[in-house]
């Protein structure tokens, strides 16, 4: 993808896609709920206007399930020797370098329509709030994995604050 | 509960009264002031009572704070994670001889431990032991020694008192103040005066709030740590051990620009999200002039300290020596040039930042990075690269389309927010990729928590 934040040496690790399905479904269940609140109140008092205002809602859908599939392509991690990366954003772009020593606590969390999917969230936490790694959209399984592999690193690796 | 009924009651009375046109009787004056004494008596009762049951107690490994009437609460820190120990004493406490001793642990909000109100003695006492046992230190007896110190800056009580007055909340009261002269001498009216009085009070408050706050500002050395006292009426003693100070923002204002002052914030895990106390708690210096921020740097950071003192870098401290091998604080602090090893935003840069990009900077020495930007409000920004707890590069859109990007550094929480603003993005990742490396190494070499171990 894009040069300069691809650090050299550093095999990224993409996202299940299913991730794209789940991102799919919360954001055409948004549309579909204001289309319907649109049509209803188009049929209560009708204008030619609620057409337009359909049309632009149904655009933006339309833009934001082409939108998804981008993004989670564009989110990517790699566990290195002694930290994370994590990358995101097609527009906002950015690149995060967690040491495992920083780590303070890891959190795997998975909600209804994740766990239907089979898919988990990720997060590292560390002594800092801006401190943004978080990997959506992993297998269970990987998931389990990289807890159990970055508290096992991070505890090697301890360091205070 | 009881004074919300109570309250209602006397609305509804009121109203009444109003209604029948009949004043309260005596029997229910009576009965409205014994209802008042039974309150004040309730509420002294609870919280004797919670008083009672709050207790406190210290043992190698940690403090124990348990609390609660109905609903019990034990609170245990452990004190290698101690932060910082504030002894507070408000006006009341300190007529009466009190004071609140707290405790900060990195554990977000709400995570410090109080004790208040102690005796002032007793309050000393426990800080000194505290501290002591938090450092690894081997006493003899029950009671800690205090460790000696020594003062090394304090703030003139007339510098104070300037930069209050050059700060921004009283360029607005005294904007207020002429508005409402002319408001009312135009209008000839004086409701415009008391229309404006709540704000103007507002205002005037928090010119109070930072004047007695910065008042009387003393920082000292001692081997449990650096020490600040402080304070016109309410009296703060503050003491945060060697190596919790996580990063450095010195600011300066435009209007402060012309005497040369400077204000010290630090990020220390634990102070953040106390709200208004924030502010305060991380304030180093309200107001210094270079020479002491550099003192203060050297205090609360002893790596720069080395770097300051390393051949062939003290040289160039002094003002107007900028040798190609400048430590950098004095090219930070006020310059606009690449000169001395900073790294500068490149011109692309004025199209997303037309004022300060030829400001912005930053700096590797061998134990901290430096962040310097902006043009009338200079600020710089110290993190010592073995406190560093995560880095990101970012670039928005703009950003892209003019090959920049910002190298975001992640400190705990606090007035600290490190970033370097549009570095190109060649520079950004790879200052990131280095900033990494640097942290890993620093923080492997760093002392341990309990500062008194290092065996010598």
């Amino acid at each position: 993808m894009s040069s300069p934040f691809d650090l050299p040496g550093v095999e990224w690790t993409s996202v299940s896609p299913r991730l794209v399905v789940a991102r799919r479904v919360v954001s055409t269940a948004g549309t579909v709920v204001s289309l319907v609140v649109v049509a209803v109140v188009a049929t209560l008092w009708w204008s030619p206007w609620w057409i337009a205002a359909g049309a632009a809602l149904f655009a933006l859908g339309a833009w934001q399930w082409w939108l998804v599939g981008r993004q989670v392509r564009a989110i990517g991690y790699a566990e290195r020797e002694d930290d994370l990366l994590v990358r995101r954003g097609i527009l906002f772009r950015s690149l995060s370098v967690v040491p495992y020593g920083r780590m303070q606590y890891v959190d795997v969390s998975a909600g209804p329509l994740e766990r239907w999917l089979r898919i988990a969230t990720v997060q590292l936490h560390t002594a800092s709030a801006s401190s943004d790694a978080t990997i959506p959209g992993l297998p269970p399984e990987e998931a389990a994995r990289l807890r159990d592999r970055l508290s096992r690193r991070g505890e090697a690796r301890l360091a205070g604050l | 509960m009881l004074v919300l009924l109570l309250f209602l009651y006397a609305q509804e009375r009121g109203r009444s009264a109003f209604a029948d046109r009949g004043l309260p009787g005596h029997v229910e004056l009576l009965i409205a002031v014994g209802a008042l004494a039974a309150c004040v008596v309730l509420a002294v009762a609870l919280s004797a009572l919670s008083w009672r049951a709050t207790r406190f107690t210290v043992d190698d490994e940690a403090v124990r704070l348990h609390s609660g009437v109905i609903a019990k609460r034990q609170r245990v820190a452990r004190l290698d994670r101690l932060q910082a120990v504030d002894v507070v004493q408000p006006l009341v406490a300190r007529l009466l001889g009190f004071a609140e001793l707290r405790v900060e642990v990195a554990g977000g909000a709400g995570s410090q431990v109080r004790l208040a109100y102690l005796r002032e003695a007793d309050a000393q006492r426990l800080r000194n032991l505290l501290l002591a046992r938090s450092a690894g230190l081997d006493f003899e007896g029950d009671a800690a020694p205090e460790a000696p110190e020594q003062q090394v800056v304090e703030v003139p009580f007339g510098r104070v008192a300037g930069s209050v007055a050059l700060s921004g909340a009283t360029v607005t009261l005294v904007v207020l103040a002429v508005g409402v002269v002319v408001g009312v001498v135009t209008t000839q009216e004086l409701g415009v005066a008391f229309g404006a009085a709540a704000p103007l009070i507002g205002v005037a408050g928090s010119v109070w709030t930072s004047l007695s706050r910065s008042a009387n500002w003393r920082v000292a050395t001692s081997p449990d740590g650096v020490r600040l006292r402080s304070g016109l009426l309410e009296s703060r003693t503050q003491t945060v051990p060697p190596g919790r100070v996580q990063a450095v923002r010195l600011s300066q204002p435009l209007l402060w620009r012309a005497f040369g002052w400077w204000r010290v914030q630090v990020n220390v895990a634990g102070f953040a999200g106390e709200g208004e106390q924030s502010q305060d708690a991380s304030t180093l210096l309200p107001v210094a002039s270079v020479d002491e921020v550099r003192r203060v740097l050297s205090l609360v950071l002893p790596a720069l300290h080395d770097d300051l003192h390393a051949p062939g870098l003290n040289a160039g401290l002094s003002v107007g020596q900028n040798s190609g091998q400048n430590w950098g604080l004095d090219e930070g602090l006020r310059g606009t040039s690449p000169d001395g090893g900073w790294l500068v935003a490149p011109r692309a840069a004025r199209w997303v930042d037309p004022v300060s990009w030829r400001r912005r900077g930053a700096l590797v020495t061998e134990h901290a990075l430096l962040l310097r930007s902006g043009r009338l409000r200079r600020e710089l920004d110290v993190v010592p690269h073995a406190r560093t707890q995560s880095l990101a590069v970012e670039q928005g859109p703009l950003q892209r389309r003019l090959g920049l990007a910002t190298l975001a550094l992640h400190s705990t929480p606090g007035p600290v927010r490190p970033r370097a603003e549009h570095l190109t993005q060649e520079q950004a990742v790879a200052l990131l990729d280095e900033q990494a490396l640097r942290a890993r190494t620093a923080r492997a070499a760093a002392g341990p928590e309990r500062w008194m171990e290092q065996a010598g």
